[in-house]
């Protein structure tokens, strides 16, 4: 490539970076911002750095500090709960020819793609009628909508993957389909597994509105937590910043782990990657 | 015919079936709860129980109530815009991405981070960086002669919706390219160089070889993300609310307000059936057109 286009090329990216990242980096600083400075202009990039704000929503009076461990025990039930589903579905559609395969395909990922603002309202409905309003359970349970599909998608590529002979081979040495399953699919499948469990968690992370509408006040995720600040007393933009910071990290943290699955994982496993 | 042979014949209908039961049963509660519902009047703050049957009342109230035509009307247009826009920007990026040049594994990786922000805190993101006294993007946007509406991007209503649409494309854009740019990487070399030899320029070589043979994942892409712009709520959520007025009001928050906030079930279950249609034709015309195309 010629010098000139080499430098133009990277001044394109710079360019793209700044957009991409800039307002991420720009919100991180607002968290360690003293309130009064929130809305300084023309814009401070040097400041003296203010823990308050952390301070403030996980410490005293902390009423984030329940909301992260919220976030932590819907997430990690809704993963958990999925897997035993989507495991065995994943296996089925990987190893076995079956009529209506595509269609059982794609119905899960319509699933995915429809509305969920739809099936929340009667969930609402249904939670307090059954005595689960604002129960961790019926948060877990009803994000299996969006969890189960998802991780049968990525789980069947995962298991497309471990070659058949191994399988074959332990059947010959006399284990059946089960004991097979455990010993070899499982083992092999596992790095598969993990990285399904990963997005599973994020994606339950990140979702608003499911703890939205079937939370309480002491069982609400910190997503919708940041929501709080916008109180009709006026707008706390330290303390949003804060909480959402905390709120971003983990998911960041497992798509820089991810590394090459990231691909993968937002395709469902349809693209490689 | 003996046992073993079918139990291995049923197996794996048998392995679906808890993850089918389960989804059907979480789907199917919905739908026929708010198709019971939508032929009832019932709102919440009245009455912890639907109170009479109101025949098509709902149906006709959801266009007489509610701003359904205008939250179909802006629910089409960010759908429609937001994956334009994002497609071609990410495709862009993809490009550039595969000069292969030093430093661009690293850049691919960190482009990925709007993509990890759950989408309540990338609308928070915006609305700060958005705020019109004391927000930096006004600020910049100002400085450089950009006429700002003085109640900001987000409290103007010819603003407010594409505003949205901008915070989305922020967010997705890097997951079109990183997703493309995979899909450069796995086409094979030896076609484009074919092509070269035959002295394929190269933008002909970009819109004859290397976009077709991208198809399939685009297709993919783009009925996803359309779909979830199609879904949009928490964006509107934070950032608008669906205003001023109702200017960006979307169909799912359309939902939401009279749901969740007037407690209008009958109404909500009239619309939710209204919407369930809506988006099941078109899937169904997007899965048409694509199987079509691929066999011509």
């Amino acid at each position: 490539m010629q010098r000139r286009h080499k430098v133009l090329v990277y001044a394109l990216m710079a360019l793209i970076m700044i957009f991409f990242l800039g307002p991420i980096f720009w919100f991180i600083l607002l968290a360690f911002r003293h309130p009064s400075e929130a809305y300084s202009l023309p814009p401070q990039l040097f400041f003296e750095p203010y823990l308050g704000n952390f301070g403030d929503t996980f410490v005293d009076p902390g009423n984030n500090a329940p909301q992260l461990l919220s976030s932590v025990i819907v997430s990690t039930g809704a993963t958990l709960l999925s897997l035993p589903f989507a495991l065995s579905a994943a296996y089925a559609l990987s190893r076995f020819a079956m009529r209506g395969k595509e269609f059982i395909m794609n119905w899960y990922i319509s699933l995915l793609i429809a509305p969920p603002i739809v099936f929340v309202i009667p969930y609402f409905i249904l939670m307090s009628r059954i005595g689960w309003a604002g129960t961790y359970q019926a948060m877990i349970v009803t994000l299996q909508t969006l969890a189960i599909p998802f991780s049968v998608w990525l789980l069947k590529s995962f298991i497309d993957e471990v070659p058949l002979d191994l399988e074959e081979a332990a059947w010959v040495d006399g284990a059946g389909r089960f004991a097979a399953f455990f010993r070899i699919i499982i083992p092999l499948a596992l790095p598969g597994i993990i990285v399904t469990s990963m997005f599973t968690f994020v994606f339950s992370w990140n979702n608003v509105i499911f703890p939205l509408a079937l939370s309480k006040q002491s069982t609400t995720t910190l997503p919708v937590g940041t929501i709080s600040f916008f109180a009709s007393t006026g707008v706390y933009w330290g303390h949003i910043a804060a909480t959402a910071v905390v709120a971003m990290l983990p998911p960041m943290i497992i798509f820089l782990l991810l590394g090459r699955y990231v691909v993968r994982g937002l395709t469902f496993g349809a693209v490689k990657g | 015919m003996p046992k073993r042979y079918t139990i291995q014949r049923r197996l794996p209908y048998l392995l679906l079936a808890p993850s089918v039961i389960v989804l059907l049963a979480l789907i199917l509660y919905p739908l026929a709860f708010a198709l019971r519902n939508s032929f009832w009047f019932w709102n919440l703050q009245t009455s912890p129980m639907p109170l009479y049957h109101s025949g098509w009342d709902n149906y006709r109230m959801v266009f007489q109530v509610t701003p359904f035509a205008v939250a179909l009307k802006n629910t089409l247009l960010l759908g429609f815009l937001g994956t334009f826009a994002q497609f071609w920007f990410g495709m862009g990026i993809a490009l550039l991405l595969h000069t292969h040049l030093r430093g661009m594994g690293l850049m691919r990786a960190a482009l990925i981070m709007p993509t990890t922000l759950a989408p309540v805190v990338a609308g928070f993101l915006f609305r700060y960086l958005l705020e019109p006294k004391g927000g930096i993007l006004p600020w910049l946007l100002g400085g450089l002669g950009f006429p700002v509406p003085p109640q900001g991007f987000l409290g103007n209503a010819n603003t407010a919706l594409f505003s949205i649409g901008l915070v989305d494309t922020w967010q997705w854009t890097p997951f079109f390219a990183i997703v493309l740019y995979a899909g450069l990487l796995s086409i094979n070399e030896e076609v484009k160089e074919a092509a070269q030899v035959d002295g394929a320029s190269g933008w002909r070589m970009f819109w004859s070889i290397t976009l077709p043979l991208l198809r399939p994942i685009a297709a993919f892409l783009v009925m996803i993300r359309f779909m979830q712009l199609f879904n949009s709520f928490d964006l509107v959520f934070v950032l608008t609310s669906g205003g001023p007025g109702t200017a960006s009001r979307t169909l799912s928050f359309n939902l939401y307000r009279e749901g969740l906030v007037n407690y209008n079930i009958g109404l909500t279950a009239a619309m939710t059936w209204l919407v369930v249609i809506i988006v099941s034709v078109i899937i169904n015309l997007y899965l048409f057109f694509i199987y079509r195309k691929r066999e011509w």
